[in-house]
Formats: structure tokens, sequence, C-alpha cells
């Protein structure tokens, strides 16, 4: 039975990035498909086809995607690089969790976490008009590591962690995690922030503003002469990020109702930014590719087959991606159709010459 | 008095931990180019085989941590050849990657190879202080900031005044224009990752005593050391140092007469604060580009 769960995951996951592959499809249709095919995974643990603790990891992936969007805006289309993201996770599941239990409605909570947030993330983008390279990111660094100290010691957050029980959205439907169809309701919510979080990105980047942003990240000076104000950009990219970061953690605190105070290690930063590194910079797919390599296959297939040494393998993988496919594990599938291609070819040719004969 | 002497004490033997990491980064930094997150993993590897001898063995404290300073140069050699070397053309936050890639791999391996339960290493010189001003100060803390603060000199001397120093400064200012005049590029990088890694375990041995060998042991110390290095600036390698010791001095302080809670915060605050004022660094100098 465990088996045939391990299957349909298996077989439901090459079928969307397959849909990204083809030739000439339209972006949005494929991040449609992809987000379609996931709201999918909803169902199956009812009908008895998967585990709810593979739906827990899909849900795991999605917010680590979403996390990882942001990152993409600033890795991919801006060249910054930041290495605090963690707290601003963090800053997006205890923030909840603080507003919560003081008595706020959910979706009040949210936007002030996201506004405060964004404030940080606006704080960012000046300091970055300053500072360069490896002492921005180490800078950004800082800002983590500040975080993570007030979390871990103010008395506010807690201790140990915040647990927030049922939310309530819209004043009116309560979710609790414990109950299983809720928790497939929340999961269908965190896809749907998703899609929305890939669309956003999808026109972002597609505007004047992803213009703007990649001819900043290529050379500022070049930039600068176009007309293109970098402050203004800097700061979009920086609270674009940290808003994407931040409604990550509003998701966690959604979906698994209860905020630890000590995770937002660098640790979790670096992953971020592996994500978007081994999925592809600049490609939407990608950063869900990246989060599915990261972190699914360890937790939906390594850790059952490897046991311990599963961590070992997602290190391993990581070097190995990033060595052959420095561009991206995105681009695996035009590799695959080049190979394709010339196999074919090679075959076409191999006719032509017994033909002659 | 008594307790900003013992404060200066602990500082310096802290910083010394923080200002050897540092010292690592910032040669990987120059010959390599990439930001080496991994720095503490790899300390705290060899110091694990430090802690399995010493307890299957029972060699003395000087055996074993002269046996880890070689597997760290071992080690150090393979991550380069392996891993760092075919990455060359990779781009640069790819590269920086690559060293959390390693970090997982190294943190996976640990229970694996030397199971999960800590190692005790003792400190070189057992407990015996003398007093100075009024505050106690053990022999192991003075050997270790004498330990350090020679090892850091060394290595000062050996970069300005040796040819393979010089090698070092050139491969650091450019690598391409250093390869073209015959400089041995790949050796240079290779031993800037051994000496790296023979830093980080020496960190690594002298923070065991205070707590234990477990897998997040150094993780204090590689954040820090990324602290110093942006304080003192990466341009130079004196920076770093120096950042590592006005760090672990404003920490204590702060810990001690303001808040223990706060203390930290307040820290890197003004961190930030100063930076924005000199993103260089102290004694960095920020390099000018030709558009």
């Amino acid at each position: 039975m465990e088996h045939k769960t391990d299957q349909t995951t298996s077989a439901a996951l090459p079928e969307k990035p397959g849909s990204r592959f083809r030739l000439g499809g339209n972006p949005v249709l494929q991040i449609l498909l992809l987000n379609a095919g996931l709201m999918i995974i909803a169902l199956l643990p009812h009908l008895g086809l998967m585990r709810f603790s593979t739906m827990s990891i899909f849900a795991y992936t999605g917010i680590y995607t979403v996390v990882a969007l942001g990152m993409n805006i600033l890795l991919g289309f801006s060249g910054l690089i930041s290495l605090g993201t963690a707290g601003f996770i963090g800053a997006g599941a205890l923030g909840m969790g603080v507003f919560l239990r003081m008595g706020l409605p959910f979706e009040l909570s949210a936007l002030l976490v996201l506004l405060i947030a964004a404030g940080l993330g606006a704080l960012i983008g000046l300091f970055s008009l300053k500072v360069e390279s490896i002492y921005l990111a180490i800078a950004t660094l800082f800002i983590g590591e500040i975080l993570r100290q007030i979390y871990t010691s103010v008395p506010i957050f807690g201790g140990e962690f915040i647990s927030i029980g049922a939310v309530k959205l819209f004043g009116f439907i309560e979710l609790n995690q414990i109950l299983q169809v809720h928790r497939s309701i929340l999961y269908a919510l965190i896809i749907l922030v998703q899609f929305l979080g890939m669309l956003l990105m999808y026109n972002l980047v597609k505007s004047r503003t992803g213009r703007a942003l990649m001819a900043m990240s290529r050379s500022e000076h070049a930039a600068q002469a176009m007309g293109i104000n970098i402050l203004k950009y800097r700061l979009i990219a920086f609270i674009t990020a940290t808003v994407y970061a931040t409604s990550g953690g509003i998701l966690y605190a959604m979906f698994f109702q209860n905020a630890p105070t000590r995770a937002w290690t660098l640790n979790i930063s670096l992953l971020i930014i592996a994500m978007v590194v081994v999925g592809g910079f600049k490609s939407i797919i990608g950063t869900f590719l990246g989060a599915i390599i990261i972190y699914g296959i360890p937790n939906l297939f390594l850790k059952d087959l490897l046991g311990d040494i599963s961590y070992v393998f997602s290190g391993l993988l990581i070097i190995l991606v990033i060595l052959f496919y420095p561009r991206g594990f995105v681009f695996v599938g035009e590799d695959i159709k080049r190979l394709f291609r010339r196999r074919r070819t090679a075959a076409a040719d191999a006719g032509h010459k017994g033909g002659g004969k | 008095m008594d307790n900003i002497l013992r404060i200066l004490f602990n500082s310096m033997q802290t910083g010394s931990t923080y200002a050897l990491a540092a010292l690592g980064i910032a040669l990987i930094w120059k010959t390599s180019r990439t930001t080496n997150f991994a720095q503490g993993s790899i300390g705290t590897l060899n110091a694990y085989v430090a802690g399995i001898l010493l307890s299957t063995w029972g060699w003395s404290i000087w055996l074993v941590a002269l046996v880890s300073l070689v597997t760290a140069f071992l080690t150090g050699i393979l991550i380069d050849t392996f891993i760092i070397r075919p990455a060359a053309k990779v781009s640069p936050i790819s590269k920086q990657i690559i060293t959390l890639g390693l970090i997982m791999v190294i943190v996976g391996l640990i229970p694996l190879l030397f199971g999960v339960d800590p190692y005790r290493l003792p400190s070189f010189i057992p407990s015996v202080s003398v007093s100075l001003g009024g505050a106690s100060l053990r022999y192991n803390t003075i050997f270790v900031i004498a330990i350090s603060l020679g090892l850091m000199g060394f290595l000062f001397w050996f970069i300005q005044n040796t040819r393979w120093g010089l090698a070092i400064r050139v491969t650091a200012a450019s690598e391409s224009t250093a390869k073209l005049m015959g400089v041995p590029t790949r050796t240079v990088t290779m031993i800037s990752w051994a000496s790296a890694a023979m830093m980080g375990t020496l960190a690594a041995l002298i923070v065991a005593p205070q707590s234990s060998v477990n897998p997040n042991m150094l993780l204090d110390v590689q954040v820090s050391a990324f602290f110093a290095g942006v304080l003192g600036g990466f341009s130079t390698f004196a920076g770093p140092v120096a950042g590592a010791f006005i760090i672990a001095f404003a920490r204590n302080f702060t810990a001690f007469y303001i808040s223990d809670v706060w203390g930290n915060v307040i820290v890197y605050s003004a961190i930030l604060v100063f930076l924005y004022f000199k993103p260089y660094g102290l004694f960095g100098k920020k390099i000018i580009k030709k558009v």
C-alpha cells in the first residue's frame, strides 16, 4: 500500500514539469497546470491514495516555493543576495502567533506582519545602496541574526514555540490542523497562494520593473545612465523578497498552527538560496523544481530509502546539480531534448547511408 | 577593574577562535572568490577525529590535536580538488551554495562516522590559574591566546615576506593575471583551503573543552567570523583579525554591563550602523571599478 502511494506521487511529478518543457508553451498556462496538478494532491489522501504526511511535505514545499520566489527576484533578477531570509520567515510565523494571541483577526494580523516586514525590507534596500557584494550579504546575515536573537530571548515570543491553534479565516471559517478535511483545505490555500505568488512574479518580471531590475543586475552604472532609479528598484527588489518570505512564514503559521522560535537559522536561508540556484535563476517553474529537489525529494523518497544518509545525499545533490547544471535544473529538459534530437539525426543519417548503398 | 580584566581575557580567548575562523574565510575569499559557509563544519569534522582518537586510544591531547590538524590539511585539499576546482566556471552565488552542500554532507556524515554521542576534549593545559590584577587567569587561556596570536603573526609574516606569500597576494589580486605570470594558482588555492581547514580545526579544538565536540559547536564561531570579516574589511588579512577581537570584546562587555539578552542585538545593530558609514569595514578600501 505504501509503495503505491509513493508511485502516485512520483507519477504525478514528472508530468507537471514536462508541460514546461514543451516548446512555445504559454508560461501562464504552465503555472496554472502546475498548480492545478498540485491542487489535486489535496484530494488524494481522502481517496486513500496518499498519506497525510506526504501532503504535509507538499505543503512545506509550497511554503518554500513562495519564499524562494522572492529570493529569485533578488538573486535571479536583481543580482542581490540576502542571508536573512530565515529571519523573515520567522517574522511571518511568529508575528502571526503574537498577533493572533492578542485576539486580532487573521487577515489583519497578516496585513500587519507584512507591513512590518516590508518596512524592514525597505531598510535593507536603503542599506544596499551603500554596501555591496559580500559586505551586503553579511549585513543581511546580521539582520537575520538580530531577528533570531529577538525571537529566542524576548518573552513575548514565548520560549520554545508559540502554539496558535485553529485559525479563523474571514471571521467565520474556522480551520483546525488536526482535522483531516481542514488540513486538506489549508493545503489547498497554500497552493492558491503559491499560484498567486507565481502569477504576481510573472507579471512583475515581464513588466517595466522586471526589465529595470535585470538592467540593474547587469550593470548598475549603465542602468543609471539609462535613467533607471537605482534606489527605487533596490527598494522594490528587497521589499518584494521580504514580503514573499514573510508570506511563507504566514502560510507556515496557518498550516502547522504553531511557530517555533529557534528554527530560523542561517541554514534555512542557505537552503532557500540553494533552491533558486539548483532550480534555475529567473525561472518560476525552476524555483518550484528547486524546492522539490532540495526539500521534497529528500523528504519524500530519500528518507525512506536511505534513512540517516539522506542528508548527505541532498548535500551531494546540491553539489552535483551545481557542477553539472550551473544554470539550473530547469534546463535539464532542453538537454534531454537535444540528446533525443541528436540521436534522431544520427538515426536519420544511418538510414540515409543505408539507403545510398 | 578585575571585571574588566576578566572580560578582556575571556574576549581574547573567544576572539582568537573568531580570528582563526575569520582568517580562514578571508584566505578562501581572496584566493577562491567564494564565501566558505562550511568553515565551521570542516573544523567540527576534524575535532571529531581528535575526539574519537582520544576516547578510543587514550592518546594525549597534544597528539590528537596534531593528528586532527593533519586530517584537516587533507580535508582542505580534498575539498579543493574534487569540489571547488571543478566549479571554477560556476557563477559566484552558485559557488557559495556549493559550500552549503558541503555543510550538509559533513553534518550528515558525522553521525555515521562518529556516532551520535558528543565527545569530550580536555584543555591543552590542565586547570591551573594565576592571578593577574585581581582577575584569575588560566594557563590554558594564556596558551591559547599565545598560540593563536603566534600563528597569525607567522601567517602575516609568511604572506608579506615569502615567495609563496607573494603568490597568495598575487592570486588574490587577480587570478587570471597571476596564472599568466606563471604563478601556480592551483597550488595556491589548494594550500589556502588546507590552511583554512587547519585554522577552523584549531578554533574547534579551542572551543571544545568549554562545551563538547558536537555538530553545532562552531555555529557561533562561524557566524561571528563572518561578522569579524565584514567589520574589519576583507581587503586586508589584518582586518578580520582585528574585527574578531573587537566583536568578542564588545559582546562580552555589553552582555556583562548592559544586558545578557540584548547584548548581541546592540552590538550587531551598532556594527550595521557603522557599516552604513564605512561600507568596506575598518581597514577596507573601496575597489575602484572601471566601467
